[in-house]
């Protein structure tokens, strides 16, 4: 199955076809009920229906009423309800996220920017740590600082960019640009893990163990599309 | 018609075929490039040989079948290095559609190492929530994971004895594919509950979480296949990640030449098209 799928899914390479579409509609209808299927039987057989039923916990009746006030968006008069349910979980949401959130990325960022550059090291409070004589401070340091001064100063469009600021501007832009090959650099080491993960396994049941099953069903799906294509190809021309 | 233009109009089935070669004939034939152990993957492995005997190490596998290429080989590395240490070993998903295939992971590397289910390990399973399961398991584990994915009470497995939330974790790698995944278990976890944090990702996500390992917000980092490989060659138990790279690095080679040789071809259609001009 795994492997008929994989070169179903492969055979869009050559070209769009109905052995791509099949792969593709299971693949998302798969993954669909697997997923309604799980969350049906974690949350509300595990942790609604068994702990009301079988413990008693009348209290989990709250969350579940708030669950199902968002069904109300289906009836148009009593849409309104659901908005006492999304205010909650927008509410929750946002609490949780926006006071972590600019903790870790934000200040703990501009706090490990600023860094090696400031330190509150002494009895003098605040004093300026960078010395290129000191072997504590580095070079990836400076190199870091230039770059997200430059590339904030980028961003900053009230003043225009001309003479010096066009050669601070011009610095980012190169930052952004290296950043920019990095993650395509990462992205392409990506897909071709991905497509390495499949040559394996179909190398894997190309063996005599399993029954060659990578042989046989490359043999028919390359039969099945030179025959649709020749299938294609005579409608085209009797349509001519 | 110029040879430039021709080159630049090429079917692009063929630059499939070139790629797919050079994937394919590596893994038939593998040559065995050596593999460089970078220090963001080498510090996971250093945290973990240094931690005592029944500690307990969480894994969170936070991804679904979709990036198995590049996570399954690191979590079956890094489940190895664990049951290897006697880690007491407590993995849980955020992914609902990754629950079966960590279940099964976790199950295949803790058979063929001989270990007992309740005792050495134990699968939490999947629990509603995204972020805020990680919150919940900080305040009291066993409120958001009442039972493990078998369906047995977690309370009283000797697993989890004198674990009663995040706190009492020695370490916790999550093996990320999107979000909810590494970060969600920085932010959620880590900042608030202090613990030591370790994350594996797909590549995709790895050059966004480098900052994080920098400011030492992760003590470590394992991207991609690569890293997995790394990985597997760090506890000597070469795997499906190591095997890859021949191909990994043949496919580098091919798209780096494709790139220049594209180049190569429209610099040189822009200047036979300036010089018709003048």
């Amino acid at each position: 199955m795994a492997t008929g799928l994989t070169l179903f899914i492969f055979s869009f390479l050559y070209r769009d076809n109905p052995l791509f579409k099949l792969a593709e509609h299971l693949y998302v209808g798969v993954s669909v009920g697997y997923t309604i299927v799980k969350t049906v039987d974690s949350v509300v057989v595990s942790l609604i229906y068994k702990p009301i039923v079988d413990q008693g916990e009348f209290t989990l009746l709250i969350p579940v009423a708030i669950g199902l006030l968002m069904l109300t968006r289906y009836v148009p008069k009593a849409a309104w309800m659901s908005r006492y349910a999304f205010a909650f979980i927008v509410g929750l949401g946002s609490g949780l996220a926006i006071p972590r959130t600019i903790s870790s990325f934000i200040l703990k960022q501009i706090e490990d920017t600023v860094r090696p550059v400031l330190s509150m090291a002494g009895s003098d409070g605040l004093t300026f740590s960078m010395n290129l004589l000191n072997p504590s401070s580095n070079l990836n340091a400076i190199i870091i600082l230039i770059g997200v001064s430059s590339v904030l100063f980028y961003f900053f469009f009230s003043i225009e960019h001309s003479g010096p600021g066009k050669a601070v501007a011009r610095t980012g832009i190169i930052f952004l640009m290296i950043a920019f090959g990095a993650a395509f650099g990462y992205t392409v080491m990506a897909r071709m893990s991905l497509l390495i993960g499949r040559l394996t396994d179909l190398i894997e049941f190309s063996d005599a163990s399993y029954g060659r099953p990578t042989l046989w069903l490359v043999i028919l799906t390359v039969g099945a599309l030179f025959a649709l294509s020749r299938r294609s190809a005579a409608s085209a021309s009797s349509s001519d | 018609m110029s040879l430039s233009e021709r080159m630049l109009k090429i079917d692009r089935r063929i630059i499939f075929l070139v790629i797919g070669l050079c994937t394919l004939l590596p893994l038939l034939y593998p040559v065995g490039l050596p593999i460089r152990i970078s220090p963001e993957v080498r510090s996971i492995y250093d945290y973990v040989e240094a931690l005592p005997e029944r500690s307990v190490f969480l894994l969170s596998i936070d991804f679904d079948p979709a990036s198995k290429p590049e996570l399954h080989p690191q979590a079956i590395a890094l489940l190895r290095h664990a049951f290897r240490k006697n880690l007491r070993v407590v993995a849980m998903t955020l992914w609902v559609s990754g629950t079966g295939m960590a279940d099964q992971l976790l199950t295949q590397v803790a058979h063929e190492m001989g270990k007992e289910n309740g005792k050495d390990y134990v699968f939490l399973g999947w629990s509603p929530g995204g972020p805020a399961v990680i919150i919940n398991m900080g305040q009291d584990l066993y409120t958001a994971f009442p039972s493990d994915y078998g369906g047995k009470a977690t309370k009283g497995l000797s697993v989890l004895e004198g674990v009663q939330s995040l706190k009492d974790v020695a370490y916790a790698i999550s093996l990320g594919a999107g979000n909810p995944g590494v970060e969600a278990w920085y932010v959620y976890g880590k900042d608030k509950y202090k613990f030591e944090l370790g994350g594996g990702c797909t590549g995709v996500m790895a050059p966004g979480l480098y900052p994080l390992l920098r400011s030492g917000q992760l003590n470590g980092l394992i991207g991609g296949l690569r890293g997995a490989a790394e990985y597997e060659s760090l506890i000597e138990q070469k795997g499906r990640a190591v095997a890859g790279m021949d191909a990994q690095s043949a496919t580098h080679f091919a798209i780096i030449v494709l790139v220049a040789i594209c180049n190569l071809f429209y610099f040189s259609l822009r200047q036979q098209q300036g010089r018709r001009h003048t």
